[in-house]
């Protein structure tokens, strides 16, 4: 029997529809503002694009200009707002929506595969959340509900609970409260983030790579700065003496800065980070300013993923990624996925095993199945490695060179590139020919992949979608095999693999794939 | 419930090497061929006729399109010999598709995992009297697996009996409901 809910479903009669609350005029208003201004920075702001136009306009033009914009959102917004409404029928979720094309979206809770409630900053004095839910078609097929009571979040939340979830809500799982208690007292706490695991996440993170990326439109003109800045200023008095000195300490600065910044972003996203574990729903919630808490469905998960970047290998410490169906944007969109941060290799292990319990039919205690080394593939892949490596620095030196800064070498100079790319092809086609491997560990398949960073995805054979055997004409001669394993959140390969053992794994595969699906 | 797990014997597992494939329709052959034709057609024809504005550059212009012209016929030759080497193979739990010359590919579908199944065919396809079967899975950004060069008549046949699969299957997934 379903509960009573306070979304108002229908029994037998017309079913209710519901509004956002009105303050989502304003939110929706701050929201979209906030996304274009973040979308458009680079081009209002970037060569000073911004200030040519605050000249060629005037400063009163353009406020007027500015403030009819803002008329015109606040417009846009409202008829928004009037024309989104949503109800549930029994357990299928109705949102009707759209400005010029009116369009309607049904989710049942058998396709919902996760939810994300987020109450950013301003939303909080409201009482309001940005409500998210996913189905079984991936990223793409994401439906939001900006702005609704936190109350009404949850029951729509225990409303579009998948059947398998209802199921299982009745076994008792160990480390559980009395059943009696309400099901979110029940949740038992699996992970929770320590400030040394938030600095060390921070530092390990791909963040400091990425707010890198970022500033690096700043360097000119902080350069153009300096420049301009650096005769009036006493230097002498504050600068080391020699100028590998002053190198050396301005490098270290940057290297500060940004580390700094990267412990920040982590503090940010991940403060107070809890995972919790409520049997067949994993949640987890986190943030600083904007709170977050996201839910995913064990019987969804298709990949678990162990991701650790070089510098995260040095620290010991990586990060967990959880893979459903129809992840978009490869690795790039992992922040939106389900991830658990700051982990050392033995919590990594452990929460991947916990993650993997119900499919591998064992207790917490007990890993997936027993660990197994990774067989590396065969060495020829190596030798392709460089090879390719060889000839991209090669043409990108001949490139650079050649073309773009015409640069007469001498010939120890020559000397030292002829050297040194084969050397750095070398090291990198050896470096990723090591971090590639495999094991079947029972009904798991373990892949690695990467150079300096690696990332392991760990699946059950069951999840595989579609495979491709693949052999070149070079591969056919040294008796090798590329195999391509489609899963429902992307393609994980396995690269120059000895063709008995692609040919037998693909057979495996398909055996174990097709076989589940009978039962 | 009992719980059983026994060994596999690895050995006796249906093996995808031995699986029997059909050749595909010969006429896929010069389909390819007028197909790629077409399209180093165009692309000869505007490293031929792009103009150049600086005249030495220009002096020069013939070769370049000769080159792409050569390169083109390497191509269509090359196309024909590979579609000639297509074939499919319909097993009772899955699809397998086997491409390609120099790298060769064989992909296999597992039936249970068909989500919808599509045909097309364009102007050139038609005139030969072939038709691309087109599958997708779940979780899938586009189509998992295109079985080109198929007859009319073959398509609808494979395209029917994986209907009938699907229909006899349990609806695994589905995404967003269409309104």
């Amino acid at each position: 029997m379903s509960e009573a809910s306070p979304l108002g479903e229908g029994q037998g009669g017309e079913v209710p529809w519901q509004r956002l609350s009105p303050w989502a005029v304003l939110l929706l208003l701050l929201s979209g503002s906030a996304s274009l201004l973040r979308q458009h920075m680079p081009l209002v702001l970037g060569a000073g694009a911004g200030l040519a136009l605050v000249e060629r306009l005037g400063l009163r033009e353009l406020a007027v200009g500015g403030a009819g914009l803002l008329v015109l959102a606040g417009l846009v917004s409202l008829l928004y707002y009037r024309r989104f409404r949503y109800c549930c029928d029994g357990d299928v979720l109705i949102v009707q929506k759209g400005l010029l094309e009116h369009r309607e979206f049904k989710v049942a809770a058998r396709h919902v595969q996760s939810i994300v409630i987020r109450q950013p900053v301003y939303m909080r004095p409201f009482g309001l959340v940005l409500w998210e839910v996913e189905t079984l078609a991936g990223e793409a097929s994401r439906i939001a509900l900006p702005g609704i009571r936190r109350e009404r979040a949850e029951a729509l939340e225990r409303q579009l609970r998948p059947p398998e979830d209802r199921r299982r809500q009745a076994e008792p799982r160990p480390g559980a409260a009395a059943e009696s208690l309400p099901e979110e007292m029940q949740a038992v706490t699996r992970f929770a983030i320590s400030a040394k695991a938030i600095m060390l996440h921070g530092l390990a993170s791909r963040s400091i790579y990425l707010i890198a990326a970022m500033l690096s439109p700043l360097v000119r003109p902080l350069e153009r700065w300096l420049h301009d800045r650096l005769p009036q200023l006493d230097l002498g008095a504050w600068l080391p003496g020699s100028p590998l000195l002053a190198v050396a300490a301005g490098l270290l600065a940057v290297v500060t800065l940004l580390a700094l910044l990267a412990i920040l972003a982590a503090w940010w996203r991940f403060h107070g980070f809890v995972l919790l574990d409520a049997g067949e729903r994993q949640i987890q919630r986190s943030g600083l300013v904007h709170r977050q808490e996201q839910t995913l469905s064990l019987a969804r998960l298709q990949v678990v993923e162990w991701v650790q970047t070089g510098l995260g290998r040095l620290l010991g410490r990586g990060y967990l990624v959880c893979h459903q169906y129809g992840a978009l944007g490869g690795d790039a969109g992992e922040s939106r996925r389900f991830l658990v941060p700051g982990l050392s290799e033995a919590q990594g292990a452990a929460l991947t095993a916990h993650f993997w319990q119900s499919d591998s039919g064992q207790g917490d205690s007990g890993q997936a199945a027993a660990r197994q080394a990774l067989r590396r593939v065969d060495p020829s892949y190596r030798r392709v490695l460089f090879l390719r490596y060889l000839l991209l620095f090669v043409g990108g030196a001949a490139l650079v060179l050649g073309l773009l800064i015409p640069l007469e070498l001498s010939w120890p100079a020559w000397g030292g590139l002829a050297a040194g790319l084969p050397l750095l092809a070398a090291v990198l086609a050896h470096l990723r020919w090591i971090a590639t491997g495999w094991a079947q560990e029972g009904d798991f398949l373990r892949v690695r992949r990467g150079v300096v960073g690696q990332r392991t995805g760990i699946f059950p054979l069951r999840h595989l979608i579609s495979l491709r055997l693949q052999q070149s004409w070079m591969q056919r001669r040294r008796g090798v095999a590329t195999l391509h394993l489609e899963l429902a959140s992307g393609r994980q390969t396995l690269p120059y693999l000895k063709e008995d053992d692609a040919c037998r794994l693909a057979d495996m595969l398909l055996f174990t794939a097709e076989s589940t699906q009978l039962v | 419930m009992t719980f059983t797990n026994t060994s596999l014997d690895i050995q006796a597992l249906p093996a995808l090497a031995e699986a029997p494939l059909e050749a595909v329709s010969p006429r896929l052959a010069p389909c390819q061929a007028v197909l790629r034709s077409l399209h180093w057609l165009l692309l000869t024809g505007l490293a031929a006729f792009v103009p150049f504005m600086i005249a030495e550059i220009a002096a020069w212009q013939p070769w370049p399109a000769l080159a792409v012209a050569l390169l083109g016929a390497v191509g269509v030759v090359f196309g024909w010999l590979e579609a000639r080497r297509r074939a499919y193979g319909l097993r009772q739990h899955d699809l397998i598709y086997r491409r390609g010359l120099l790298v060769q590919s064989t992909q296999v579908l597992p039936l249970a995992r068909l989500q919808h199944i599509e045909t097309s065919s364009n102007p050139v396809e038609r005139a030969f009297g072939l038709v691309r079967l087109v599958c997708f899975t779940a979780g899938g950004r586009g189509a998992d697996m295109v079985l080109e060069g198929l007859t009319a008549d073959r398509a609808a046949a494979i395209r029917r009996h994986l209907l009938t699969r699907l229909e006899g299957a349990e609806p695994e997934s589905t995404g967003t409901d269409a309104p």
